[in-house]
């Protein structure tokens, strides 16, 4: 009897819990989970975060930072998945065309015209065209990482160097603006030095960085990977001569088993003062200018200039929805948030990589900032810099153009070869 | 009673196989399919059947030959180096000495680490800028790039010899310990050798257990990524692009895993040959034996 009294409070007792699971959810806060790399400018966001919790209450964001390498596979599987991971995700230029062409992402060129003062023609050109594919918008600008020509001005200024420099080459010492004054200026400084502060700071790493890295002096050289109707043009003759100065540049000014070295290392070695000059993202000056940062006593004595040849290699992260993110008003919310005029000048301030020119121009920024001529040089090679490559195979491109190049300075090949490989590799990718 | 208990053992090991045709059968069965076909993540409407065009596709494509000799270079340098130094410390650990366990598992602790953990550190060892090696090195006035072209294939390998010589050491040992004392003592009172006992005794008897240690070692070289994602990313040029690392990068960074699957199919072909050929070996030198 006992037992089956038991037994059937049981039963009401699940029963009752039950009903209890049944009640209809109550309108609860909406959290966004927000893909984003573990770098500089991701924590700048992160301070800017509460800000946004107090102005949209109900919703909450939760960032999700991780090393590059894990990304692009949790973002694609995210794709897949019948309801997002991630209601905003980031992405890397060379990956926009090709989640755009896999029907990813969410156009957003209505949402942008829904609000009257968003001003997107504010955003540098070159910047905004990588989030616009086939005329429509899928990225908005969050951080560019332009390549610029980072210098220790002091050894530039130093007397006993510019003597030198005038009685060896009867010019005077300024920071190269052609390819053959950067190799010429990188290799006296070593000479000058006796071998104590080498000329340069190179990233040849196979892959990206290389790639990133050599494509300003093929841009110098007057090349480029296609020409205006799609064509592969990186094995003519003045590709080659980009490559071999190059590798004359690593072999004769550049410290010796860099090889492997990406622009940590380099920028190691620049905040170690054992270097005069790199190639980098423009947003390594204020890292290598902080007097708490790398550099230590260096610091405030590095320049930027825009690389030699004026046009540059672009790079930039740009803030997307996925189209299977379930609150896309929400998402929205947030990216046009943190892209208006009033947050980007305030993301800038807090240290963040500028994309509005607005903000370039601003001289509250400038004073809280890194100063204005740091801002105005950006601006410059902003608006004179192209990515990688493009396309829905750009990542591939990037490798295997990467891949040869850094055999070529490794010697395995000559540079003539290497880009004749190159070329044909690109060529069968393009073709597929 | 027997043949029903032996229906009734079938009936048993039935749930195992159904699990084992699930979580095994099934994703091999599906790669041999996709590498069947064009099959790309970012274009799954586009998936359509192309037959063997991605195997023909390899044999035009030389990072995939690199990858793959890279791959033998390693295994063999890797294993056959394990294989020499692993007998040789089996054997000095053999004879009872003071403290013998503590020496032991002093030569153990490095198979204990995992293999991403040990690929950075060596990173940082042998990076010419911060490591301790090269510096170390300088002071006696050798520069080594370890991980310029020449050196960097080699480099990896003897990473993978340091963490997992004590593996060998430890098969081998327990080789070495299981042997009878009869012939040995038999050798001694007959006047053989060192070496004597080590060419005639040892090495015949403990063939088995070696062929073991190296197919275990030799499945597991094959599979070689960490070393290769933490350090050198395949690099320079493609002087360490492993297969396993080459078909990560179609797969996951290019997403073309169709073709990815057709490299994965044919490593493990490539996997099965040798292994069939070392027994093959083995059966013969004992016959011989």
């Amino acid at each position: 009897m006992l037992r089956k009294a038991m037994g059937l409070l049981i039963i009401a007792a699940l029963f009752g819990a039950w009903l209890m699971g049944c009640r209809p959810a109550a309108p609860g806060p909406i959290t966004l989970t927000i893909i984003m790399e573990q770098v500089p400018d991701t924590d700048v966001i992160r301070k800017m975060l509460p800000d946004f919790e107090r102005e949209n209450p109900g919703i909450k964001v939760v960032i999700d930072a991780m090393p590059y390498d894990a990304m692009r596979d949790k973002i694609l599987a995210s794709f897949m998945a019948p309801k997002a991971t991630y209601d905003v995700i980031i992405v890397d230029n060379p990956w926009m065309d090709e989640f755009v062409a896999g029907n990813f992402l969410e156009p957003l060129d209505e949402r942008i015209k829904a609000i009257p003062d968003y001003d997107f023609e504010d955003f540098v050109r070159p910047v905004r065209e990588i989030g616009v594919v086939g005329g429509k918008i899928y990225g908005i600008p969050f951080y560019n990482y332009a390549v610029g020509l980072i210098v220790r001005q002091d050894l530039f200024n130093d007397p006993a160097y510019q003597d030198a420099y005038q009685k060896r080459y009867m010019k005077s010492l300024a920071p190269p603006t052609t390819l053959e004054d950067y190799v010429r200026i990188a290799q006296f400084f070593k000479e000058q030095s006796g071998g104590k502060i080498y000329g340069v700071a190179m990233q040849p790493q196979r892959g990206y960085k290389i790639f990133e890295e050599w494509k300003n002096w093929l841009y110098a050289a007057g090349g480029d990977l296609l020409d205006e109707q799609g064509h592969v043009i990186i094995d003519r003759p003045e590709a080659v001569r980009a490559l071999e100065l190059y590798i004359t540049m690593y072999k004769t000014a550049a410290p010796p088993n860099s090889l492997n070295w990406g622009f940590d290392e380099a920028l190691r070695s620049m905040a170690a003062g054992e270097a005069a000059m790199m190639m980098s993202y423009n947003w390594m000056l204020p890292t290598l200018n902080n007097p708490q940062g790398p550099a230590g006593a260096l610091a405030g004595k590095f320049a930027l200039y825009e690389v030699p040849g004026g046009k540059a290699v672009l790079g930039a992260w740009h803030w997307a929805i996925p189209r299977n993110a379930p609150n896309k008003d929400a998402s929205w919310r947030f990216i046009s948030w943190i892209t208006s005029k009033r947050m980007e000048k305030q993301r800038v301030i807090l240290g963040g990589a500028p994309v509005r020119v607005s903000a370039m121009k601003d001289p509250e920024v400038w004073q809280k900032g890194f100063g204005q001529s740091y801002y105005e040089t950006v601006l410059k090679i902003l608006e004179d810099a192209e990515p990688l490559a493009r396309g829905p195979k750009a990542e591939e491109i990037i490798q295997v153009v990467g891949t040869e190049l850094n055999a070529a300075v490794a010697g395995e090949k000559t540079a003539e070869q290497a880009l004749k490989d190159a070329a044909a590799q690109v060529r069968r990718i393009l073709g597929r | 009673m027997a043949r029903q208990d032996r229906r009734l053992g079938r009936w048993m090991v039935l749930p195992l196989i159904l699990l084992l045709v699930a979580v095994q059968g099934y994703p091999m069965a599906f790669a041999v399919y996709i590498s069947a076909h064009d099959y790309r993540l970012t274009a799954l409407n586009e998936v359509r059947w192309v037959g063997l065009e991605q195997y023909r596709g390899l044999l035009g494509n030389p990072s995939y030959w690199t990858a793959m000799r890279n791959t033998l270079v390693f295994v063999f340098g890797a294993v056959g180096l394990e294989l020499l130094l692993g007998f040789l410390l089996a054997y000095l650990l053999w004879r009872p000495a003071p403290a013998q366990n503590l020496f032991r598992a002093i030569l153990l602790t490095p198979m204990f680490v995992t293999p991403i953990a040990i690929g950075l550190m060596f990173r940082f060892l042998l990076n010419d800028q911060l490591g301790i090696i090269p510096a170390w090195l300088r002071t006696i006035g050798v520069e080594i790039d370890w991980f310029g072209p020449n050196l960097a294939l080699f480099s990896l390998i003897l990473i993978d010899v340091w963490q997992w010589t004590p593996l060998m050491v430890l098969l081998l040992l327990a080789g070495l310990e299981a042997l009878p004392v009869e012939p040995f003592e038999a050798a001694r009172v007959d006047g053989a050798s060192e070496l004597q006992m080590i060419r005639y005794l040892v090495l015949p008897l403990i063939r088995p257990v070696m062929l073991a240690a190296i197919l275990i070692r030799m499945l597991d070289a094959f599979r070689v990524f960490e070393y290769v994602y933490a350090i050198t990313r395949g690099g320079p040029g493609e002087r360490t692009e492993t297969i396993l690392f080459h078909i990560y990068r179609v797969g996951f960074l290019y997403f073309r895993l169709g073709e990815a699957a057709a490299m994965a199919i044919t490593l493990a072909g490539v996997i099965f040959v040798l292994v069939v050929l070392l027994f093959r070996i083995l059966r013969r030198q004992e016959a011989i034996a």
